[in-house]
């Protein structure tokens, strides 16, 4: 679950978010859309906790930012999956090892690991290129890798920054059915999007940005 | 156990930088131990000077019997002597001639025997302090019957000084040579760090905490003292066999310097902890 107050946040007096207030429903999938600039990623930076607001409440994941030391952030962050636009995988390492290091971050033994990490993949159907270097990938192949990441922790909230914004049309349609899969288990799930495309034909809720006002956050 | 690895991982990836800080460890741990293995000799040396220094305490002319049984007994009273023997001018003639050898008719010259009664007296290697053997031989000099004592006041005034000169140049060079390796092992620590930034912006937004990311670089630092300190090592044990052998089989006197051989082991150690310490202050005020 995920729930804004009254969120505020500025850079150097300019504002990138005022008086953001919605609330995203455990197990639910939503979509925020708006032009460049309407403050998507400083919303998603807030979520994750790279930034802290500077004026209201905001709860994720059960925890309240506010609350929230900074050592216990990388706590918060492992009930999170964060997938992002230019994937942010390590190049130098194989698939297998970018998915297997969000475990071992978490000091999960490397048997569990090993039943986890290919279980994953099997579920974005990639289990063939466990052994192959990210830059071997296709861009689509990569998203699937940073989503099949950012899910084997099995966290209850998941964020997607623009999950499809350098992919083509197929592309898109199979994140978007690895999303849909996800959310059928149980996982909330908010996405930042421009592509209309994304949540045209769904009955999710979408929340539009603008200039950092929450501008709609209309039931479809 | 994946910390070691990322570690490793990091020192391959990072190779040619890694070994040019490992080789500059190694010859700075290396002038330092030759700096200790300098300090430890003098000291060494030193230790037993006065026990090899004699003093000779020269009677009066007049002097006899039961007086230089006295004056004996006053000596060896004293702490500081290990112990005493009396030379009678006789004897002491007699080692002159051998001295002389065949050329023992120089002494002939002087007709009566011109030496004088005397005592050989050493002093005990452990716990004698240049001060002490001056206040003995000032006690020796004050009792009655007592000519002169002669001993070797400017060579060990020498000896001393030099022992201090080299025990402060020895703490200099060891205070600059252990900054200098922790300064490059800060250095390399913190490059490494650099280098790797955009990992650890990954490794943060997957949970990792402080100690996750901080852990591979503490032991980054400390392979790469160890390492150096084994190089440094390999320096002292090449140097030993192939340097300091070989003089002290040309030249004698070379046989008197020892190295011990538990600095060999100590090196590693030594540099580990430099290493060590090198990136705990590489990352201490680093924020992430």
């Amino acid at each position: 679950m995920i729930i804004l107050d009254n969120v505020s946040k500025t850079y150097d007096y300019q504002v990138a978010l005022s008086n953001i207030s919605l609330t995203v429903e455990k197990g639910e999938m939503a979509f925020v859309t708006g032009p460049s600039g309407a403050g998507k990623t400083t919303l998603f930076k807030l979520l994750y906790l790279a930034e802290k607001p500077d004026e209201g409440t905001l709860t994720i994941a059960g925890f309240n930012a506010a609350d929230l030391k900074d050592s216990a952030i990388p706590y918060l962050r492992r009930n999170i999956g964060v997938v992002f636009q230019d994937f942010k995988l390590l190049n130098n390492k194989t698939v297998y090892d970018n998915i297997a290091l969000a475990l071992r971050i978490r000091g999960i033994v490397e048997r569990e690991i090993k039943e986890r990490v290919h279980s994953v993949l099997k579920m974005v159907n990639l289990r063939h290129k466990a052994d192959s270097y990210p830059l071997t990938l296709s861009g689509g192949e990569q998203q699937r890798i940073t989503i099949a990441r950012s899910i084997v922790g099995e966290p209850t909230v998941m964020l997607a920054d623009e999950p499809t914004g350098n992919l083509d049309e197929e592309n898109e349609k199979e994140i978007m059915k690895i999303f849909k899969h996800i959310n059928n288990k149980g996982t909330t799930i908010l996405i930042a999007t421009h592509n209309r495309a994304l949540f045209e034909n769904t009955a999710k809720r979408v929340f539009l940005l603008e200039g950092g006002r929450l501008v709609k956050g209309e039931e479809k | 156990m994946f910390s070691l690895r990322l570690a490793l991982q990091s020192i391959f990836k990072e190779k040619w930088m890694n070994i040019l800080s490992m080789l500059s460890i190694g010859v700075m741990l290396f002038i330092l131990i030759s700096v200790a293995i300098v300090v430890y000799n003098v000291e060494m040396l030193t230790a037993q000077l006065p026990e090899r220094l004699t003093l000779v305490v020269l009677l009066k002319e007049d002097v006899e019997g039961e007086e230089i049984k006295a004056i004996q007994t006053a000596i060896r009273a004293d702490q500081t002597v290990k112990s005493i023997t009396f030379v009678s001018k006789e004897k002491a003639l007699e080692d002159l001639k051998k001295v002389f050898k065949k050329d023992d008719f120089i002494l002939k010259g002087f007709g009566e025997n011109p030496l004088f009664d005397s005592f050989d007296v050493r002093l005990k290697s452990e716990g004698v302090k240049k001060d002490e053997v001056k206040r003995l031989i000032q006690n020796i000099k004050s009792i009655h019957g007592v000519d002169d004592v002669e001993y070797g006041e400017a060579l060990m005034d020498s000896i001393y000084a030099l022992k201090g000169g080299l025990r402060a140049l020895g703490l200099s060079i060891g205070i600059i040579f252990v900054c200098s390796v922790t300064f490059i092992c800060y250095a390399t620590v913190k490059i490494l760090f650099y280098r790797h930034k955009d990992e650890i912006e990954i490794y943060k937004l997957l949970g990792a905490t402080r100690w996750f990311v901080r852990v591979p670089f503490f032991m980054e630092g400390s392979i790469i003292g160890l390492l150096g300190g084994a190089i440094g090592s390999g320096m002292l044990l090449g140097f030993y066999s192939y340097f300091i052998k070989k003089l002290m089989v040309d030249i004698p006197m070379f046989t008197i310097i020892s190295i011990p051989m538990q600095f060999l082991y100590m090196l590693p150690v030594f540099g580990l902890f430099l290493g060590l310490g090198g990136a705990v202050l590489a990352l201490g005020r680093l924020k992430y």
